[in-house]
């Protein structure tokens, strides 16, 4: 017994003497014997939602490539808005900034660059080709049949969009390398999805489960010039613009906005693959259903302006937030360098100038929580650019539209 | 769209014309079930009426300036079924909804609002009122028994 005791002591010393050395090293604790407790994966519980929406986003994170981080972006199908950049709804501008989180400011983004020193006497050459273009669609060529019903655009205004812009393009490509390396493409397809906002599913087998409100939008652009460098930004990342975003408290039905269930296709005109995956200018043609006179006839003066307004706001996000998503963001990933896109909306006659910046593309209702940053988009009045066409002679050449023209296509990032 | 029969005086050139063409169409606004933007307005209208109709009777009888006119036909469903077990249907109807132009817009009123009653004092519904306050205090227990019944007790 007391050998026993003695033993024991002597055992208790030997760990008091050897805690002070054992301290600085510790033992390694053991690997746990059981698998972390995390929530269920198929319970109808919102614990369970939540880890299957991580379990989801920590695929698209983890995705080994651009493509395949579409892929699983837009795998998953249901009903979506399908948002016309070209519509005929009333106030569409206000209803599509609310649902791109844009702020429309009027005027074009302040100038930063000093703009290059000799332009005045080659604007006379410009001038020249744009008459030519102009000239050659109204006057020389006889084009024998008489447009169609809603043909009229495709006729005449379409042709002399592309000539002029193909020929200034031609023509600027040795003040701008950029241009030079750039690609133009002919009636590209641009799609995007995304989605913002929640609402309560109303009918169907999912009754009364709380979904996230999705929209698509496939535009049609004209003529679009993608480049490889990206555009510099015109305003910093976060500043705080001079405007609010509309908040609209209706369901998009009522702009009317329909739903369709298919493909969710994000494209900016290429694939990931193609060099140019950057975005300079886009060439949009208003179609004849909403023509000035059209509108005019049917007592919608007001909404004139409002179609310039909402093609641009609606195709320019849809190409910015494609060419983010191009490069590896996405609403859980936002991006960390603006993105920066023009535009020129055209029925032919009067030109309207856009610019947008895309700042945030985190629009999501978990995304938007803490999200101080808004899309902006720049935006001009339509202006003629010439007053008529008769036999041979161009009337009334507005030159401004014309330069403003030239300095987009001339808009280059510094380093170049 | 002639109105009822009436015999007109046979037309020549150079003879006023008399003819007169009252729409037969009615209208009628209605409360929209969900809730519409601020310049939409909803009506019931005529099966037989086009939104070209429904915006030149807006325009033309009215003075009411209207953007666009966008129609649907809701169906009545046909479900119920009457004492002779024969199916009973709820007409359809078209409804109409009509954006107004130059930036007006229209609220549907509250044709019903609740009115706060305040008695008279001294009248004799203010005599009752108070009268069945008293016998309305009078029958709940009283609170220092905590929600015991009465009769729980010794």
């Amino acid at each position: 017994m007391a050998a026993h005791r003695g033993w024991r002591l002597v055992r208790l010393g030997c760990r008091l003497l050897h805690t002070e050395p054992a301290a600085a090293p510790q033992p390694q604790p053991p690997s746990p014997l059981y698998p972390p407790v995390v929530a269920s994966h198929t319970a109808k519980s919102k614990s369970a939602k939540r880890r299957r929406l991580e379990y989801f986003y920590q695929q698209v994170h983890e995705a080994p490539s651009i493509a395949e981080k579409l892929r699983l972006y837009g795998r998953l199908q249901r009903l979506k808005y399908v948002v016309y950049p070209q519509t005929f709804s009333l106030n569409a501008d206000r209803w599509y900034q609310s649902f791109t989180k844009t702020v429309f400011v009027p005027g074009l983004p302040p100038a930063g660059a000093e703009p290059a020193g000799p332009e005045a006497p080659d604007l006379s050459e410009l001038r020249s080709l744009a008459c030519d273009a102009l000239l050659q669609e109204h006057f020389y060529q006889r084009k024998r049949e008489r447009p169609f019903l809603y043909r009229e655009q495709q006729h005449v205004p379409a042709p002399f969009l592309t000539q002029l812009v193909i020929s200034l393009t031609a023509a600027l490509g040795s003040r701008n390398p950029l241009l030079a390396a750039s690609c133009l493409d002919l009636k590209p397809q641009v799609n995007f999805y995304w989605e913002r906002g929640e609402t309560v599913v109303c009918r169907g087998y999912r009754t009364g489960r709380i979904d996230p409100v999705r929209f698509q939008i496939d535009d049609k652009p004209q003529i679009q010039i993608r480049v490889p460098k990206q555009l510099p930004e015109f305003v910093p990342l976060d500043y705080s613009v001079a405007g609010e975003v509309p908040v609209i408290n209706h369901k998009p039905d009522k702009l009317p906005l329909f739903k369709r269930q298919y493909d969710n296709k994000i494209f900016i005109g290429s694939k990931v693959a193609d060099p140019c995956s950057y975005g300079h200018t886009q060439f949009h043609l208003i179609p004849d259903q909403l023509k000035r006179e059209r509108l005019l006839k049917a007592n919608l003066a007001d909404q004139i302006e409002v179609t310039y307004r909402a093609n641009g706001i609606a195709s320019l996000f849809a190409w910015t937030a494609a060419q983010a998503m191009y490069q590896g963001f996405w609403c859980e990933a936002d991006v960390t360098r603006p993105f920066v896109s023009q535009a020129v909306i055209t029925d032919g006659k009067y030109f309207a100038f856009f610019c947008y910046q895309l700042n945030t593309l985190a629009l999501t209702v978990r995304a938007d929580q803490n999200n101080p940053r808004k899309n902006i988009c720049w935006g001009t009045e339509s202006k003629p650019l010439y007053e008529a066409v008769e036999d041979n002679n161009v009337k009334g050449f507005n030159d401004e539209i014309l330069l403003q023209l030239v300095q987009f296509l001339l808009n280059r990032p510094e380093q170049l | 769209m002639a109105s009822g029969k009436v015999l007109y005086p046979l037309y020549q050139l150079g003879n006023p014309q008399l003819r007169i063409f009252r729409p037969n169409f009615f209208m009628t606004l209605v409360r929209p079930g969900v809730p519409q933007p601020e310049d939409t307005v909803q009506f019931r209208i005529s099966m037989q009426m086009t939104r070209v109709d429904v915006k030149n009777y807006l325009e033309k009888i009215y003075n009411v300036p209207v953007s666009v006119v966008r129609t649907r036909i809701q169906y009545g469903a046909n479900n119920k079924r009457n004492h002779k077990n024969q199916r009973v249907k709820k007409p359809d109807y078209k409804v109409a909804y009509v954006q107004l132009g130059q930036g007006q817009t229209f609220q549907f009123p509250n044709l019903f609002p609740e009115k706060e009653e305040t008695p008279e004092p001294g009248s004799i519904e203010d005599i009752q009122k108070q009268f069945m306050e008293k016998e309305r205090q009078r029958q709940t227990a009283d609170p220092r028994r905590g929600g015991v019944t009465d009769w729980f007790g010794l």
